[in-house]
């Protein structure tokens, strides 16, 4: 008997359809791309890790600072430490800030809807009036211009969460480096089921924001406002990086007085998932930023593959961004995994075929990305 | 002294010929002969007296005395820039030589004999020891292309060797003429200077050269050779082609034309201008038309070589000096621009720049080739503050007093330049790289180091011009001067001061003192 739930679907993307529901992943699984994905997340996760550490610094330590000139210092200060920054020879803490104000800016998740509550604006009101006790200036221009300082609170709000989201993923993609050098990572579905499981490990636990003024501690996002890791960090974080971002010059050509950008951020399509990796190394794309950072930490056995490529490090920032795609492509299959409606090994055809469609509006999404340039590569 | 030029460069033949040597000592000694011949062509340049007019450093030693040919040499302010331009692009042919190509030896060998013989070319004081380095340049040349050429190399070696055959054939015509009319029997250059023949005979012998350097220069519409010479031929002898070869016509003109036909060169001089208005639109608006690299940048040349036709048919001290200086100026950015479409087609396998597209890319793509380009044409374009604005400019100023409207015709190709050659970077360099050539071999920094060096020097005559225009300075005013001295250029100059009424004390009388660049 043919059953009409296992009709071949006829999407553009079938192929990865079906690959998916038979428990692959996006991306094709083949031992090169195992060994590319799990090298290039070890050295994302030591990225990451950096920048989870300088995002939450900002939002606790330079609270309410209006110049911030050291903010990507970590509190210590020093001239060799001067030097090198102004070198450039440092961790580019300035890409986690250009995430962190596409999550802002996009916003979605519970976190959006917290920042524009009354709870939210008791507690910043708060924090202002007790951080401002001793600064009469700075009270005079909270008082002219009431919505500045608020609104700083939301921008640091998101310093704190997104600090929190790459402080579970940084450890979880170290960690699956570690499981890859014990041999226990063999397949892109074994990466796909690692970073899933942590995900759903992490999914409850708690977002909150909370800084010290004065020795006295004030709560901005307390545990009672009841946002969550899986859907008030990581699905916005998905969302707003993977998939929108920004119209970035340089990556895409473009005219926006011309209307060729939509005013509807949800038709945006500019995230990692879509991002052009040739274009790399231009002037003013911040993709660039996480690439040249990630140069640093790349394991042994992932830079002696770059090195067999004709270019060998010459273009290696692109061959970064290309490997780092395709780990973004498992990532993005465990979201899509973590959220399905029913589990992939259902027998009834109902909710196989509610998983087909909601696969299907997946594929319609990653229709327009790398999705199927990775397939080839 | 001069010598060392010629014979150090047959010995390195000799030496790359020693079947005891590997391939890659092969590639040693000629690049360490190339550069020993550019060091001493330094050292020449240090000792040269660029306040004298006259031949220095000549050597003379009889040969075939019945002939009149004698073994003579001398360098003067118009050769002394061209023998350094034949050492650098000799040295610089060598050195971005491919160290795997075919045969080798025999390779190399060409390359030194083909430096050799134009270097012997520039030095000779005897007519016919000139039209046998003349004619020797030939052999390695169509050897270069016939054997390392592209697809189409016999046709486009067959038809370069037929046409500079020709030449050659029309040059030695004019010699002999002048040799026996003048009734000396003699091949030397001074003494034939010295001679005065009627003006319809020297009109005679003067087309006859003309048509012999023209050739060689190429003047439309005798030019056809060189496109596809130079779209054959392999990079480096593109780069000799166009950086030193196509001045032996402008130079012979120079130097056999104006020196000693001063007469009918008066007589000629309004046509030439017109050719040269001719050459630079002609090979302008052809070149706006190409989608071959290597032909833009070889049309290039054929309107680039007009503006050094204007200035010699000009014959003013300052034009004269500005046709040294575009001889030179075109020898180095041509050079440049055909090594580096010479990287391009060797990283991409296409020069054609429909194909081409986002070259600039910082990562996969060429992008110090593709920013040298930018350079490149910039400088040929005349942009300001590169050797190629200041050779222009003192064509153009030298050469507008005696022909205003051929001059300003020549301008429009100083425009037309910047269309063409910006079509190129606009199409080949700019936008996404295709998928296609997004996975380009890479770039050595032997790839990119002949090229560094040319452009440097481009930009630094370019600052600082004196360096470029001291040799030739006292050299072009005596000749310049010389020629004004004619009868025949005394009419000519009253008839241009009728026309346009432009005072003869700010043309060829003007000594080239009063409009110094430095």
């Amino acid at each position: 008997m043919v059953s009409l739930s296992r009709k071949p679907s006829t999407h553009p993307l079938a192929p990865v359809i079906e690959r998916i529901e038979a428990g692959g992943a996006l991306l094709p699984d083949t031992p090169d791309n195992v060994t590319e994905v799990v090298g290039i997340l070890k050295s994302y996760g030591m990225v990451l890790d950096a920048y989870w550490r300088n995002l939450t610094y900002i939002a606790e330590h330079q609270f309410l600072v209006l110049f911030p000139f050291f903010k990507y210092f970590n509190g210590e200060v020093t001239l060799n430490k001067l030097l090198r920054h102004w070198w450039h020879d440092r961790i580019n803490y300035e890409f986690a800030e250009y995430c962190m104000k596409a999550m802002f800016w996009h916003g979605g998740g519970g976190l959006d809807s917290y920042l524009d509550s009354a709870e939210f604006q008791q507690h910043a009101a708060a924090a202002i009036q007790a951080k401002l006790r001793r600064n009469p200036l700075m009270q005079g221009l909270n008082a002219a211009f009431q919505g500045f300082l608020p609104e700083q609170i939301r921008l640091l709000s998101y310093y704190s969460v997104l600090g929190q989201f790459w402080n579970v993923m940084s450890r979880m993609f170290l960690d699956l480096s570690d499981r890859y050098d014990r041999g226990e990572i063999q397949s892109i579905a074994d990466v796909v089921e690692h970073v899933r499981q942590g995900l759903v490990d992490a999914a409850a636990q708690p977002i909150t924001y909370a800084v010290k003024i004065d020795g006295q501690p004030y709560d901005i996002i307390p545990k009672s406002a009841g946002l969550t890791f899986l859907a008030d960090a990581a699905v916005p974080y998905v969302e707003t990086v993977f998939f929108r971002s920004f119209p970035f010059f340089g990556t895409v050509s473009y005219n926006a007085q011309a209307h060729q950008i939509s005013p509807d951020q949800a038709q945006f399509n500019y995230g990692a998932l879509f991002a052009d990796p040739l274009p790399i190394g231009s002037a003013g794309i911040p993709p660039t930023l996480l690439m040249q950072d990630m140069t640093h930490f790349l394991p042994d056995y992932l830079r002696a593959i770059y090195l067999k490529e004709l270019r060998q490090e010459d273009d290696l920032r692109v061959k970064i961004c290309l490997s780092f795609q395709k780990s973004m492509f498992c990532v993005t299959t465990a979201a899509i995994l973590g959220l399905m409606p029913h589990p992939l090994t259902t027998a009834d055809p109902e909710q196989h075929r509610v998983n087909r469609a909601y696969l299907e509006g997946w594929m319609d999404r990653l229709l327009q990305s790398r999705l199927v340039s990775v397939q080839a590569d | 002294m001069l010598s060392i030029l010629i014979w150090a460069p047959i010995l390195g033949v000799v030496l790359v010929c020693l079947p005891q040597l590997s391939t890659e000592r092969v590639r040693q000694v000629a690049l360490t002969v190339a550069t020993l011949v550019l060091l001493w062509t330094l050292v020449l340049l240090v000792q040269f007296n660029p306040g004298s007019a006259e031949q220095q450093f000549q050597e003379s030693l009889r040969w075939i005395e019945t002939l009149g040919l004698t073994y003579q040499l001398g360098v003067d302010g118009l050769s002394m820039p061209l023998v350094a331009i034949n050492s650098l692009l000799t040295w610089i042919a060598v050195y971005s030589s491919d160290p795997q190509i075919n045969r080798s030896r025999f390779y190399y060998a060409l390359i030194l004999l083909l430096g050799s013989a134009v270097a012997g070319a520039f030095l000779a004081q005897n007519l016919l020891l000139f039209f046998l380095f003349y004619e020797l340049e030939l052999i390695p040349l169509y050897l270069l292309i016939a054997i390392w050429g592209g697809s189409r190399r016999g046709y486009a070696a067959t038809k370069f060797l037929i046409y500079t055959a020709v030449s050659g054939v029309l040059i030695l015509a004019a010699f002999f003429g002048l040799s026996l009319l003048s009734g000396t029997a003699s091949f030397d250059y001074e003494v034939l200077r010295s001679q005065t023949l009627p003006l319809a005979t020297q009109l005679v012998l003067l087309v006859t050269l003309l048509i012999g350097f023209g050739i060689k220069i190429p003047i439309v519409p005798l030019h056809t050779w060189l496109p596809d010479a130079h779209v054959e031929a392999p990079t480096q002898a593109s780069v000799l082609l166009a950086g030193v070869l196509l001045k032996l016509g402008t130079y012979g003109l120079l130097r056999f034309g104006l020196g000693l036909f001063p007469a009918a060169w008066q007589v000629v001089a309004p046509w030439l201008a017109l050719l040269a208005v001719v050459n630079v639109l002609y090979g302008s608006f052809v070149a706006i038309a190409q989608t071959d690299m290597k032909k833009i940048v070889a049309y290039s040349s054929v309107g680039h070589m007009g503006y050094v036709l204007l200035a010699i048919a000009a014959a003013t001290p300052l034009s004269l000096l500005g046709s040294v200086a575009q001889m030179i100026s075109h020898g180095l950015i041509s050079g440049l621009l055909f090594l580096l479409v010479g990287v391009v087609y060797a990283k991409t396998g296409t020069r054609d720049i429909t194909v081409l597209q986002g070259l600039l890319n910082p990562e996969r793509g060429l992008p110090l080739i593709g920013s040298l380009m930018v350079v490149g044409v910039m400088a040929s374009a005349g942009i300001p503050g590169m050797v190629g604005f200041i050779a222009e400019f003192i064509v153009y100023r030298g050469s507008f007093p005696i022909f205003p409207v051929q001059t300003l015709l020549c301008m429009v190709g100083t425009g037309l330049t910047a269309v063409y050659f910006l079509i190129l970077i606009n199409r080949s360099f700019f936008g996404r790289l295709p998928d296609s050539l997004a996975r380009l071999p890479r770039v050595r920094w032997q790839d990119r180091m002949p090229s560094i060096v040319v452009t440097l020097l481009i930009i630094a005559l370019g600052l600082q011009p004196n360096w470029m225009v001291r040799w030739s300075e006292v050299t072009t005013t005596t000749l310049g001067l010389t020629l004004a001295a004619t009868p025949v250029n005394q009419v000519i100059a009253q008839q241009a001061l009728l026309s346009t009424t432009i005072a003869p004390a700010a043309t060829s009388e003007q000594p080239v003192s009063a409009l110094s660049l430095d």
